[in-house]
């Protein structure tokens, strides 16, 4: 038997992963389709967000979802009836998406006709904060009747998205719900993120959210 | 649980180098888990072993050393565990830190012949 010896590795686990997800970058850019990373709790309204999303977009742009769920297509049914291009990933009980799944979702939806492309990552405040999927921006939604001190408990997702959604605003009334108290507490672990309430139920916010969109897709080319 | 994930690809990272070294037998995966990581080390040591049943690395020990969440307190320098001091610098009560390790999730060495 041979001598045994000592191989130093030092690699970063998530660095085959990073790799992947820089190249779908890259992919994206050169067909000119923008990638928005969606994460939240489950049931915080992400499809819902999107169907208003897709509704005030797709007179301007060609639009495609990948939905991620243990399991199920209610929620790629969903964004498809609204008007999107739509393909669904089973995780199989996987916790979170990283780059290879997202770009075989990415290669199934054919993007070369899209501009925008959604992923709507697993409801999970945890585990898909430490996989970068490829996406340009990432985005949290954050729901009234969860919390206003969700960022508190779950801090890594508040301080790494661009972008934090405040959804149900219109029941705002029946919660103990401080919009001062959240911000205060984001920007801490944030200083940079933006912050956008808004109501698909009554449409409160929804431009302003199209509009943060709009900015991000004309920046990209 | 996302542990059995990331153990799969440990052993993808660790047949590379086997396969480019050329080598037989690997007898131990040295890894380095943060405190902050995503992964918790009792959860790797137990589904490393249905991952690597079966396989060439059956019979390779698994070794864990955990690095901690340290800080460094950007008003006084003191370094100090983050988790344990809840994030106040220990000595001059400030929570203002720069983290300084505890994110860390590497496959540090593997020994093999």
């Amino acid at each position: 038997m041979s001598q045994l010896k000592v191989f130093s590795i030092k690699k970063n686990i998530h660095e085959d992963n990073k790799k992947v997800a820089n190249e779908t970058r890259e992919y994206l850019k050169s067909h000119n389709a923008f990638l928005i990373n969606i994460m939240s709790s489950p049931g915080s309204g992400k499809t819902t967000t999107l169907v208003a999303t897709i509704n005030g977009l797709k007179e301007e742009m060609k639009i495609g979802v990948i939905e991620a769920d243990v399991d199920s297509d209610v929620d790629a049914q969903a964004v498809q009836n609204a008007g999107a291009k739509a393909v669904q990933m089973h995780t199989g009980g996987l916790c979170h998406l990283d780059a290879t799944m997202t770009r075989g979702g990415i290669d199934q939806l054919e993007i070369e006709d899209l501009d925008l492309v959604f992923l709507e990552n697993i409801g999970n405040l945890i585990c898909p904060v430490g996989y970068d999927t490829g996406a340009m921006k990432n985005v949290a939604i954050l729901s009234v009747p969860e919390g206003d001190d969700k960022p508190l408990k779950y801090p890594q997702i508040f301080g790494k998205v661009d972008l934090l959604i405040v959804s149900k605003i219109d029941v705002m009334d029946y919660f103990d719900f401080s919009m001062e108290c959240l911000e205060e507490r984001v920007r801490k672990l944030n200083k940079d993120i933006k912050i956008i309430p808004i109501s698909s139920k009554t449409g409160e916010g929804i431009e302003d959210w199209l509009n943060w969109i709009r900015e991000q897709v004309k920046e990209m080319s | 649980m996302h542990e059995l994930g990331i153990v799969f690809e440990v052993i993808k990272i660790v047949d590379g180098v086997v396969k480019e070294n050329s080598l037989t037998k690997v007898d131990k995966i040295v890894l380095e888990i943060g405190q902050l990581s995503q992964a918790i080390p009792r959860f790797i040591e137990e589904c490393y072993p249905a991952a690597v049943g079966g396989t060439d690395y059956e019979e390779t020990k698994l070794e864990i050393i955990p690095l901690p969440a340290n800080g460094q307190c950007n008003l006084c320098g003191e370094i100090y565990n983050i988790i344990t001091h809840r994030k106040i610098c220990p000595s001059c009560d400030m929570n203002d830190f720069r983290l300084i390790s505890g994110q860390e999730f590497n496959i540090k060495e593997i020994v093999a012949y």
